[in-house]
Order: structure tokens, then C-alpha cells, then sequence
């Protein structure tokens, strides 16, 4: 074991930044010499720089067990307690050790923690039991809220999740993840009382959120913030809630504010009023739109001058007087950006005396099977139900109702034309 | 905090900001958020030119990847918003939703051509 220790050199650049200098502060360099990186945490480098180096030094640190969560710091770019994290596990090179983000630096890694604080207390972070009974409240731990809520107690409130959540910097009264969790813990609380007060403090921050999951990803217990916020909104579905508004928890300057007219105040909009006007409105603007193409679709077709289509059957010298020929007819039908081809059967009758020509559709007007024309029998025959018509078109025995359709027929250069609809 | 009156903070640093690993330390949720707004423009995008030229394979193949990969990234957000999948499991999940989104692609691209 011994002679497997992990000897290096490593050069450790901190952050260092004096109140009483000002500035945008800088990095200062420090090469150490690591006996086993293993074994060595980020913390013993900052006590070994401040011993070795630079008594000047300023961090966070306390029980070096990662279980009370001072010495949260940003270390190669990732949230990390610095008692928990050992060198080893860092990439090689140089190691950047940087104050948390999101919270006002007061001297090198050192930040206040006050916006923490105080949106831990804007989430009502308490327990407030509903009865005052003194016995002990009995939860088991397989129960539903116990098992929901899992270790999501364990948070020691590092600040680690609020440093890596991108949404802290653009949101400014967002409350953050560890806040968040918090106020879902205490919301699956079946003992706790401020269940609606809590919620009309923590919901509209919820939404803030937009599943990064850093918060999940840099959590030192292994908690997912994200989780827990997105449980509450599941919370605020599931089960309404009357909003209570919440006397603010520090009484701001009351005297110190200016008294604002009437009229000037503004009501507000919250989140969710604005969310379910938004909803009716777009639903509103998409049935009209919707609801406008689909009645436009429906009628302008039926309301549309349909073409006169006239197809050729043939030349009428084709078609000797007294006699029924069987013939196809062609044309083409456009159906929206379709174009297709129709054939179908026309039978054409030319009166022997006046010469006048017919054309009947071939369909039964039983049922629309195809007709045929039998010359023997001198009638058109239905093959499916027997129909039977007479050469004129009249209905001589079977099941159809009326007789046989006709076309509308024009005679042009010798040529026979009927009307397709 | 009377103590503090005369003490001059240093503004608050941003995530990124002086870290040099910047783009290594870009957690995979903040892609996902990222490419998923990108994707959802390129939709608006592929959609219009799709319904101006129909049926052409290029443009159909890019709509088609560009709506997977978007139907992928939103699965992910709504199936942990549900809490239907914990959010411990969001690299697993993210992986997983890729890989049906792949298979799924593959599928309807030879069902079409």
C-alpha cells in the first residue's frame, strides 16, 4: 500500500480578492508538492498554502466531514465541498479553486451567504406543526410521504446548488435550488401546518427552472433540487391551493418606503395569471385559425363554379342508326395536386328515324354495377341482381328503381360530346 | 449586518466565469436545454421549406432528424417533470430516449424510402 502513494506537484491558482483593495480580484499562483494525492483533499491544500504561503488566506471550513457545509467552493469549475474532494479525482494540470458563484465575494473564497439565508426563509424553511399535541407524530418509514421525501432532509445548506444553477444569475428573486428543496420536503410533511402559505411563497419560483439539473449534478448529499421543484409543481396540479399572501419574514424598512399613490400601483401579474391568460388566448387564436382553414377547406369547393368538362366519345359516323355500341370514354380528374386518369364504359344509342343520339351511363341505378348490352335480347342486362332495362332506358324488370342515367350529349364537328360532372 | 456597512464586496461571479475548463464544465442538461431550443427553431425552419417543396429527400430526411432529436429532448423534460423517471437517472435517461429516437428514425426512414 505504502509505496503505491500518488507523489505529485501540482500548481494550485486561487482567488484572491481584498475589500480594502476593491477590484475585479485575481488569481494567485502556488506550486505544491504533493505527498499522496490520494489522501490529500482540496482542503489540506488551502490549509498547507496558508501555513506554507500566504497566512493571509481567506476560507470557509469547519467539521471536515462534509457535514456542515462551509467550505463549498468552486474547484476546476465545479461546485465541490473542499473537505470532500481529493486531489486524486481531479483532472491532471493545474487546480482552480474559485468562490461560489452567485453570491457577493467578501474576501477570497469567501462569500456571503445572506441571499441563501434569505430565500431559505422566503420558502418558510420551518417545520410549524399543525396540532400542539406532545406526543410524537408517528410516520412510517414506508409510508408514501416518507418514502417522496427520501434523503432529501440531509441538505447541510452548502450553497452548491445555487452557485451551479444558471437560472440564480438571470432570476433574481428565483429561490434557488437548496430553498426549493427544502419547502418540498416540508410540503410532503403530513405534520406541517404552512402547507399553503408555503406554497404561494415557493410555486411561482418553480418555474424558473429550466432542467439543467446542475444542482443535481454538483450536490455534495447527492440530492436532486430539480426533483424537488418539479415535485411541487406536481404538488400545485394535483391538489389546488387557496394563495396566502405571507407577511414578509423581516419586516423591510416599513417607515423607509415612500408612500405610492393609488394609481400608481399596478396590479400584479403573477406566473400563474398570466399563464392561464397566455393559454386562453393562444387556444383562442388557434381555434380561429384552425377553425378558419377547416371551414375553409369545407366550403369553398362546394361553393366553386365546377368546370364544364365535355368529353369526346366519338365521331357519329362511328355509331349506325338503331344500333347500342359499347364504348370507352378518357378524361382526366384533378383532385387537389392529383392528377389521374378515368376510363369507363358509355353506351350509345342512335334512334333509327330522327337520328337523335343517347348516351346512357353504364352504372344500374340499382346498386351501380356495370351494365352490359345484350344484342340478342335487344336489353341492357345488370349481372349482379338481374335488373333488366329496355334499350330507351326504361326499367323492364328487377330491383332498379328508375331508369337508366343519361348524359347531357352535344353533337360538334361530327363529333359526340358528353357532359362529365 | 451594521458590520459589513464599510466592507466592499466583489460583485457576484457568474457560473463560467474565470474557469477555464468552461466548456468541459458545460453540464450535458444545459446541452440538452440549449440544443433543445436550436433544434425547435430549425423545425420552424425545415417545416416551412418542407410545405413550400414537398417530398423532397433531403429536406424530409432533415425535418425528420430535426423533430426526433426535439421529441427526444422533450420526452426527457416531461417524463422527469412527472417524476415518472428520477432525476438521478437523467444522463441514463437522456441515452436511453437517444437510442429509441435512433431506432425510431431508422425505422420510419426505410418505411418511407
Amino acid at each position: 500500500m505504502t509505496d503505491k502513494k500518488q507523489k505529485s506537484t501540482r500548481v494550485v491558482k486561487v482567488f484572491r480578492y481584498d475589500p480594502e483593495v476593491g477590484g475585479e480580484g485575481h488569481f494567485d499562483r502556488f506550486e505544491l508538492n504533493i505527498e499522496d494525492e490520494s489522501i490529500t483533499t482540496v482542503l489540506d491544500l488551502l490549509l498547507r498554502i496558508q501555513k506554507e504561503h500566504d497566512p493571509t488566506l481567506a476560507f470557509r471550513y469547519s467539521c471536515r466531514i462534509s457535514m456542515c457545509g462551509s467550505c463549498g467552493m468552486v474547484v476546476n469549475g465545479k461546485e465541490a465541498l473542499a473537505c470532500q474532494t481529493t486531489v486524486i479525482n481531479l483532472q491532471k494540470g493545474d487546480i482552480t479553486i474559485r468562490p461560489l458563484n452567485h453570491f457577493p465575494v467578501i474576501r477570497d473564497l469567501v462569500v456571503d451567504m445572506d441571499p441563501f439565508f434569505k430565500s431559505m426563509d422566503n420558502a418558510l424553511s420551518f417545520f410549524e406543526p399543525a396540532d400542539d399535541s406532545p406526543e410524537p407524530a408517528l410516520i412510517r418509514p414506508d409510508s408514501k410521504e416518507r418514502r417522496l421525501i427520501e434523503y432529501y432532509t440531509e441538505c447541510i445548506g452548502c450553497g452548491c446548488c445555487v452557485s451551479a444553477c444558471t437560472m440564480a444569475h438571470w432570476y433574481e428573486d428565483y429561490p434557488g435550488p437548496a430553498a426549493l428543496n427544502r419547502a418540498f420536503t416540508l410540503l410532503l410533511d403530513s405534520r406541517d401546518k404552512l402547507n399553503e402559505e408555503r406554497m404561494s411563497q415557493v410555486l411561482a419560483g418553480c418555474y424558473n427552472c429550466r432542467s439543467e439539473l446542475n444542482c443535481t449534478e454538483v450536490c455534495p448529499k447527492h440530492i436532486s433540487p430539480t426533483r424537488s421543484l418539479k415535485y411541487i409543481q406536481l404538488l400545485a396540479a394535483k391538489q389546488p391551493f387557496k394563495k396566502v399572501d405571507v407577511v414578509d419574514m423581516e419586516d423591510k424598512t416599513k417607515e423607509a418606503a415612500p408612500e405610492i399613490p393609488a394609481e400608481v400601483i399596478t396590479p400584479e401579474v403573477s406566473r400563474r395569471s398570466f399563464m392561464s391568460r397566455m393559454t386562453l388566448a393562444i387556444s383562442g387564436l388557434m381555434a380561429v385559425i384552425i377553425g378558419g382553414i377547416m371551414s375553409v377547406t369545407a366550403l369553398v369547393p362546394a361553393m366553386r363554379k365546377r368546370q364544364e368538362k365535355w368529353v369526346k366519345v366519338g365521331s357519329v359516323d362511328e355509331f349506325p342508326e338503331g344500333v347500342v355500341k359499347t364504348v370507352p370514354i378518357n378524361y382526366t380528374v384533378k383532385d387537389g395536386i392529383y392528377e389521374s386518369t378515368v376510363t369507363k364504359p358509355v353506351f350509345v344509342r342512335r334512334e333509327t328515324e330522327s337520328g337523335e343520339i343517347t348516351v346512357f351511363n353504364s352504372r344500374c341505378t340499382h346498386l351501380a354495377c356495370v351494365l352490359h348490352w345484350d344484342d340478342k335480347k335487344q336489353l341492357f342486362l345488370c349481372d349482379c341482381h338481374g335488373g333488366q332495362f329496355y334499350p330507351d332506358g326504361r326499367v323492364k324488370a328487377g330491383p332498379p328503381p328508375r331508369a337508366m342515367d343519361r348524359y347531357q350529349t352535344t353533337v360538334k364537328n361530327g363529333n359526340i360530346l358528353v357532359r362529365e360532372a | 449586518m451594521e458590520q459589513n456597512d464599510n466592507i466592499q464586496y466583489r460583485s457576484p461571479l457568474k457560473r463560467g466565469e474565470l474557469d477555464p475548463n468552461r466548456w468541459r464544465n458545460t453540464q450535458i442538461g444545459m446541452w440538452a436545454w440549449l440544443w433543445q431550443r436550436i433544434s425547435a427553431l430549425a423545425i420552424i425552419a425545415f417545416l416551412g421549406i418542407h410545405l413550400t417543396l414537398p417530398y423532397r429527400p433531403l429536406i424530409q430526411f432533415l425535418l425528420l432528424i430535426t423533430v426526433t432529436f426535439h421529441v427526444v429532448l422533450g420526452l426527457r423534460v416531461i417524463l422527469m417533470d412527472f417524476g415518472i423517471v428520477h432525476a438521478k437517472y437523467q444522463k441514463a435517461l437522456l441515452g436511453g430516449l437517444a437510442a429509441v429516437g435512433a431506432i425510431m428514425f431508422i425505422i420510419v426512414w426505410t418505411g418511407i424510402y
